[in-house]
């Protein structure tokens, strides 16, 4: 990931604001787990959700009602 | 042959007919778990006294008197587990009564030692942990697959017959898979979980790693406690296959031998194979990470993240603090996609019964690079595991995964997915695939151990 990415910018300031410490390596292990991951992340962040019905007393032992 | 090396269910039949001595077996259990396990790190901590008086009062159970291991993951009533880290942010790990523990015991088994695990259990390669990596039986420089590591070298190394694992996003079916084993991920909260240190978890669940589907009947029977799997006749199946990328998206000899075995399953026991695209596809990895690492989240706080013990490797201390700081709108976008992936998912099971795709897109990897090479190129066996893993954590859906050949010398392995409540059919198919591939990946031994 290149320096000064979207990502390593939004991590700067969330690790700041959460008050989390983090060395060199934590934050390129971050970097590189993020890279792994982004596509789907970026697809859900982009997935059209809004008309699904929540699914009330979730219970995950059985099938959605229908 | 010693009667360690015999299923799971032929050892506490004898026992139960005064053909074995449990407590000869027990004494065989823990001197083999001593000679093999300086090369396999399968097993953590072993505990003699507290076995043999597990052994003394074990009562007239299914597996009465049969050694078994328990993943590092639950606590004991003389010990904490650890989950193979030296510390768990947030938790203050204590001995006591977990479920499995309690399941075990009140079947009669005697839990001869606790396993190893991936560290937090979290990866499915198994080459970390507090202890050291545990080593795959078939390569001892091969990874083991994790988390459930320590139960599947164990039992592919003959030092049990059973051992109970865990499985959050694959836990149990990628070490089955790289390990030649069978493993069962239960439907979600239908096996024991108590004591659990994510006791609001909505993607783990305990089950059995055995030589064998119907090994698996037995352990998983009595982790389920009240409600028995029975055994029975699958008929014919209608097999929903969803190519792109489960299928076409791993390393030939595993595709090959998973087609081979799922058309020897469809011509032993009829039915077809039809042709399905899976519900919002690519969120399904998305939305089972970000539900998983969620569970854990509210103790990732500043205090606990900036005094990590330095004894945690450094990927794991660098993923929790992601972990962190990931955006809530991506969670709470997660749960909306799990639901309408569940619902999608229960309109697919209308139309079959059980859904097949390979375990892990190719065998075990090194334990000191776990990447893997797939068509689509050079990618972590984690991000690919998990691809084809997460559907049933997410879902809910139980899961098996069935060895099915060796390429290069490795187990592979084809995994089921059916409907809720459907672990008793999937082991029943589980053990049709056995027949029709006359049982002879489940015999099959690493060189080492045969």
């Amino acid at each position: 990931m290149e320096a000064g990415s979207a990502f390593e910018v939004y991590l700067e300031r969330a690790l700041e604001l959460f008050g989390i410490e983090a060395d060199e390596t934590e934050r390129m292990v971050m970097s590189g787990v993020w890279s792994l991951y982004e596509p789907g992340m970026e697809q859900l962040r982009d997935a059209d959700l809004d008309e699904v019905e929540p699914e009330l007393h979730l219970d995950l032992s059985q099938a959605p009602p229908r | 042959m010693s009667a360690l090396d015999l299923p799971l269910r032929e050892q506490a039949s004898r026992i139960a007919s005064g053909d074995l001595d449990p407590a000869e077996l027990l004494d065989d259990c823990l001197a083999r778990i001593e000679e093999r396990n300086p090369d396999l790190n399968a097993v953590v901590a072993t505990f003699p006294e507290e076995s043999r008086a597990m052994l003394e009062q074990s009562p007239e159970g299914p597996l009465r008197g049969v050694p078994v291991l328990i993943k590092d993951e639950w606590p004991l009533p003389w010990r904490a587990e650890t989950v193979g880290a030296a510390s768990v942010p947030g938790v203050h790990l204590e001995p006591g009564e977990s479920g499995p523990y309690r399941a075990l015991r009140d079947a009669g088994a005697v839990i001869a030692g606790v396993a190893n695990m991936h560290e937090l259990g979290s990866s499915s390669t198994g080459n970390t942990s507090l202890y050291g990596a545990a080593h795959n039986p078939w390569d001892l420089d091969r990874c083991p697959g994790g988390s459930s590591s320590g139960p599947g070298a164990a039992v592919a190394g003959g030092l049990v017959a059973g051992a109970v694992g865990a499985d959050g996003l694959g836990s149990i079916r990628y070490p089955a898979a790289y390990c030649g084993l069978t493993g069962l991920k239960p439907t979600f909260g239908r096996s024991a979980m108590d004591g659990h240190h994510i006791p609001n978890t909505e993607t783990i669940i305990s089950g059995p790693l055995c030589r064998d589907a119907a090994d698996c009947r037995l352990l998983a029977s009595a982790l389920f406690e009240e409600e028995e799997l029975a055994a029975g006749q699958v008929g014919p199946l209608r097999i929903g296959v969803a190519r792109e990328p489960y299928w076409t998206d791993c390393v030939e000899g595993v595709r090959e031998a998973c087609e081979h075995a799922l058309e020897a399953l469809r011509g032993s026991v009829g039915g077809e194979l039809v042709e399905v695209e899976l519900p919002d596809q690519e969120l399904i990895l998305p939305a089972a990470l970000l539900i998983a690492q969620s569970e854990e989240a509210g103790r990732l706080t500043a205090a606990n993240l900036n005094s990590l013990s330095p004894e945690l490797s450094v990927i794991n201390r660098g993923v929790l603090k992601l972990r962190a700081v990931l955006p809530a709108t991506l969670t709470a976008r997660a749960v909306a996609a799990r639901t309408r992936i569940r619902r999608g998912v229960a309109e697919l099971f209308d139309d079959v019964d059980v859904l097949a795709w390979p375990t892990v897109p190719a065998g075990a990897p090194p334990l000191e690079n776990p990447t893997i090479e797939l068509p689509s190129g050079p990618i972590s066996a984690d991000a690919a595991n998990a691809r084809q893993g997460v559907l049933a954590n997410l879902s809910g859906v139980p899961g098996v995964s069935v060895p099915v050949g060796l390429d290069g010398g490795m187990p592979i392995a084809l995994q089921l997915l059916g409907a809720w409540g459907s672990d008793a059919m999937l082991l029943d198919a589980a053990e049709a695939l056995e027949r029709a591939t006359e049982r002879e990946f489940v015999e099959l031994r690493p060189a080492a151990v045969a």
